[in-house]
């Protein structure tokens, strides 16, 4: 009964529900994503994706999970690995599209830096992120939020690993700015993982 | 150590996703993609089984083995024939002039390699 064996996937660890999906059950995989597939998405929309294109590069993202499961090792959750592959599959398809080029190009131009007024109100992360320029939105969320380190984005992105670090950079400005008017303090160091 | 701090809560941040609505409706299309992707995978493996199967036994056909196997039967016979008028019965002889009996064998053979060629596709959709 499609129920119960629900409701029996619904009490395991996200590492047996690992092991039943490597031996080729579709519904413990099911259960993983009813329980991370809302985070796979907002990751999605968080790098710039519109809802329905997350939708899809997030399916992706799992059936590709679900092909390659035996090579998960549980070394980070399953959720942060998900997200690499999402992250990776969207970068994959705004190439394709050639909407990174155009992206990476409209980076030079300066965002209009936001006024405190604005930073004075209670912003939550989805609205800080608009602050952001294209590709600093995709640096900030694919470190911070796929878990990639500096090396691995700019790989992904095809772009020198100092730019990806400046964007980072900027990009952390511009939310703390948002998210953290109080501090009142400039970024000066950088995140020691690329 | 200001800037660590807010790096973490900005990963805290980006970990703390809402839980979208409709997460129940997409995970059930994801598994529909699944079971999809797996119910044709099966039709692909068991119609390339099938293809197999017909390309083998057609080139038994054109290959004429069975004829070959009667030819090879005679030859067996004689020889056991003229082993049997030296008085030295040979068993291996006897065992190939046994295959003259219509190509018989070669039907049991042909059948028994079905079974086994349906046991492998079993084990193998099993794996997969």
């Amino acid at each position: 009964m499609p129920g119960s064996r629900h409701s029996r996937f619904a009490s395991l660890h996200d590492v047996e529900l690992c092991s039943y999906s490597a031996t080729g059950e579709r519904r413990a995989f099911g259960e993983l994503v009813r329980r991370h597939g809302s985070a796979v998405r907002g990751v999605l929309r968080r790098m710039g994706a519109q809802p329905a294109e997350a939708d899809d590069v997030a399916q992706d993202a799992f059936l590709t999970a679900f092909e390659r499961i035996a090579e998960f090792r549980g070394e980070g959750t399953f959720a942060a690995w998900v997200k690499k592959i999402a992250a990776r599959l969207y970068l994959r398809r705004l190439q394709r599209d050639r909407r990174l080029g155009a992206m990476t190009a409209e980076a030079v131009e300066d965002e209009p830096e936001p006024s405190r007024a604005d930073a004075d109100a209670a912003i939550d992360l989805e609205e800080a992120l608009k602050v952001l320029g294209p590709v600093e939105r995709l640096c900030v969320t694919m470190c911070f939020g796929a878990g990639l380190s500096h090396s691995e984005a700019a790989e992904a992105l095809n772009l020198p690993l100092g730019t990806v670090k400046s964007h980072v950079k900027r990009g952390l400005e511009k939310l703390r700015t948002r998210l953290a008017p109080e501090d009142g303090v400039v970024l000066e160091g950088r995140r020691g993982n690329g | 150590m200001v800037e660590l701090d807010f790096e973490r809560r900005l990963e805290r941040l980006f970990a703390d996703a809402p839980e979208l609505a409709d997460a129940g409706p997409f995970a059930e299309r994801v598994e529909r993609r699944l079971d999809a992707g797996w119910t044709a995978r099966r039709w692909l493996i068991g119609a390339a089984g099938v293809v197999g199967g017909v390309i083998g036994a057609s080139q038994l056909m054109v290959s004429n083995m069975f004829q070959r196997v009667e030819t090879a039967g005679d030859s067996a016979r004689l020889l056991s024939n003229s082993f049997t008028s030296l008085g030295h019965l040979s068993s291996g002889a006897d065992w190939v002039a046994s295959l003259s009996s219509g190509g018989g064998v070669v039907w049991v053979a042909a059948g028994l390699a079905v079974v086994m060629m349906g046991f492998v596709l079993t084990r193998v959709i099993g794996e997969i």
